[in-house]
């Protein structure tokens, strides 16, 4: 994307996320030719997206569409539009489906977008890998969460169906689709934390205590001072993963944003301190939604965990993105 | 020249140099034959064009993108060449006189520095002068043609090395603060100046006491303009997080390498090591941002202290695992090379105190960056 090009598109993406949520957001993202922007400039189009609805705590079906994109929907013949991806079960990165002879067991998560679809899309394991089934999402049971988020409008997503029922099945690339989700999620997280810095700064400015706004105690510049360390750190991994992402690369990229974004949160919490608590105050629901977003598509201190474990057994770091 | 053409290159001219650029101690070396090493390496890469490249011709350089000496300084601190630290200080040094000395200066000297035929060391510190660079005391007085010094230095890395100084003065009242500061380039074989190294906990005398007593330099030595050596200083200083902080990135990430590959099995904690890796990583990348808007023509400010607080935070988590995973190497070990991972385990405790102290790259960021007015 051009710099001008780009600027436009990011204030119309941002106008939109400011001003509409769910399948209204989805129409919107329609009319600025959001799908269109996915295929020239894929980094452009997704951390712009996910920045934006991550600041605003919005909703919309652009995850299952960058999955369902990297799963092919359209050779399995949902297309990409109107289709919903089922998710991995919370904290877990695997396939949410579980082939058992002709049979295909699920267990996972939906977006709110479910609730616009008619036509699932399951990846399940297979003896080489994975295959993506698109099935009809009556033969799925879901449970509409509440839960800690309950505006993220998640769906617990269970069942079982004949593989026969499903279209014919095309070979899945799950990491890769994988990678590209957990970017999606990273973006949005620097989001979330964005929005709890610029809420929290705003009170420090203009909170008075001892005579002076509390901005000017050393001990809240500080911490505010580490949050924006942690945004701007999460948000370079996550703008250099995008050169070459990798599953190793982008888990990385994840995990580290949903670790930066929950230090954001734990120092915001504090600096707006009481009204902070409230519910009359909108801080509660970027922490809702940081704590949600990182633990879907792996929880990021499992995600360490593995990077972790698998640089000891390998005595080898991941590669590095060169000059 | 570009960069990837550049990259190739270099690549093709150390692998075939491999010998003749590799250090002959075993471990660390003394800071003698690091210096010794340094001057080598110096010596060879400017022959051979390299160490020239991304500066510009009026001081000796070959032109093109800064881009290309953060490759360099990458690569031989990733083969074990040289030490980042004292490699780096260039990076922070020549930019300053290229922009502020007058230019038949420049031209003469700063290829002394890029050649190795000469070190030169920076006077900020004071010992009532840390966090607060403003309250600086060192005095230069007009005396007719020269300027006249008294007063002392601190901190001042390389000074028993160092031919030149680029020096902060108090040209003002004690009062006029960041507003009274002259920046001047002394020979530091000059009468008046003596020279002590302070030993560190790490076992190196990198840094230096230096003290001024009726030091004579000539009226046009001045960097910039009277008085104006402030804006010289925080010019510079984020010249010091940026180039020379990708360099340590590179050298963080060897050792971390090394780590990983010594370590005894079991002896780390698998989230530890993907936290520090973690966090290396996004150090790395903000870095590369930052080399990037470099090479673009960006000028640097207050945003590289983001920079500074990453690399301190990144360097301290990896020698937090070095303790832990060589934990018997760092406390009881003797021979070269346990004692290399010692110092620099040691060294790496300073990573929040030098160069602008945690404290202080925080302020910077809480003040400039998120405007939160002055602190108290």
């Amino acid at each position: 994307m051009e710099a001008t090009e780009r600027v436009l598109f990011e204030s119309g993406v941002r106008h939109a996320t400011e001003t509409t949520d769910g399948a209204a957001l989805d129409s919107a993202l329609d009319d600025l030719g959001w799908r269109d922007a996915l295929e020239a400039d894929r980094p452009a189009a997704v951390s712009v997206l996910f920045e934006s609805q991550g600041a605003t705590t919005t909703t919309s079906a652009a995850l299952d569409r960058l999955l369902a994109t990297a799963l092919g929907a359209d050779a399995v013949g949902a297309g990409v539009a109107g289709v919903a991806v089922v998710l991995p079960a919370l904290r877990r990165s695997d396939v949410p489906g579980r082939l058992d002879g002709d049979w295909c067991v699920v267990e996972g998560l939906g977006s709110a977008a479910l609730d616009r679809s008619d036509t699932a899309l399951v990846v399940a394991g297979t003896p080489d890998g994975a295959a993506t089934f698109a099935v009809d999402l009556g033969l799925l049971t879901r449970r509409p969460v509440l839960g800690l988020d309950p505006a993220l409008g998640l769906f617990e997503v269970m069942g079982e169906f004949e593989t026969a029922w499903a279209a014919q099945p095309r070979a899945a690339d799950w990491p890769a689709a994988l990678a590209l989700g957990q970017l999606a999620l990273g973006h949005e997280l620097v989001g979330a934390g964005r929005t709890m810095l610029e809420l929290a700064r705003t009170h420090a400015l203009e909170r008075v205590q001892f005579g002076r706004p509390i901005a000017s105690f050393q001990a809240i510049g500080h911490r505010l001072a580490e949050s924006l360390v942690a945004l701007e750190a999460a948000d370079a991994l996550l703008d250099a993963t995008w050169d070459d992402p990798s599953p190793v690369t982008a888990a990385m990229a994840k995990a580290f944003a949903g670790r930066s974004t929950r230090a954001v949160a734990r120092h915001c919490q504090q600096v707006l301190a009481g009204i902070g608590f409230t519910t009359e105050h909108p801080l509660h629901r970027s922490i809702r939604r940081t704590i949600v977003l990182d633990q879907l598509l792996g929880a990021g201190s499992v995600l360490t965990r593995t990077l972790g474990a698998e640089i000891l057994s390998s005595a080898t770091l991941p590669a590095a993105f060169p000059l | 020249m570009e960069l990837d053409e550049f990259k190739l290159a270099v690549d093709v001219w150390l692998d075939a140099h491999a010998g003749e650029l590799a250090h002959s101690f075993e471990g660390i070396g003394t800071l003698d034959e690091q210096m010794a090493q340094l001057g080598k390496v110096r010596r060879l890469t400017y022959d051979a064009g390299f160490m020239r490249m991304g500066w510009p011709e009026r001081v000796g350089g070959l032109g093109g993108s800064n881009l290309l000496r953060a490759y360099l300084g990458e690569v031989l601190t990733a083969r074990d060449i040289v030490e980042p630290g004292i490699y780096s200080l260039p990076e922070v040094l020549a930019p300053t006189m290229i922009d502020y000395a007058p230019q038949a200066l420049a031209a003469e000297m700063v290829p002394r520095l890029l050649r190795g035929e000469e070190i030169w060391c920076q006077g900020f510190s004071e010992p009532g002068t840390g966090s607060n660079l403003a309250s600086l005391a060192c005095r230069a007085t007009r005396d007719g043609d020269t300027w006249r010094i008294d007063g002392q230095k601190v901190w001042t890395s390389l000074a028993q090395y160092a031919q030149r100084c680029v020096l902060l003065t108090r040209t003002g009242t004690t009062e006029s603060a960041h507003k009274g500061i002259t920046a001047l380039f002394i020979d530091m074989d000059s009468p008046g100046i003596t020279v002590r190294p302070i030993e560190t906990m790490h076992g190196a005398q990198e840094f230096c006491e230096v003290f001024f007593d009726g030091v004579v330099v000539p009226l046009d030595r001045v960097l910039g303009q009277m008085d104006h050596g402030w804006s010289i200083a925080m010019d510079l200083l984020p010249y010091e997080r940026s180039t020379a902080l990708w360099h340590r990135a590179s050298y963080l990430q060897r050792r971390l390498e090394q780590l990983v590959a010594a370590a005894p099995a079991g002896s780390l904690d698998p989230v530890a090591v993907g936290q520090a890796t973690e966090l290396l990583w996004s150090f790395r990348a903000r870095s590369r941002a930052t080399q990037r808007r470099l090479a673009a023509g960006e000028t640097l400010g207050a945003e590289t202290s983001i920079d500074k607080v990453l690399v301190a935070t990144a360097e301290q988590a990896v020698f937090d695992l070095v303790a832990e995973g060589l934990g018997t190497d760092v406390v009881l070990g003797d021979d070269p090379v346990s004692q290399r991972w010692r110092a620099e385990f040691l060294y790496s405790r300073a990573a929040t105190i030098y160069g602008g102290s945690a404290e202080i790259q925080r302020n910077i960021i809480a003040r400039r960056l998120l405007d939160l007015g002055a602190d108290r």
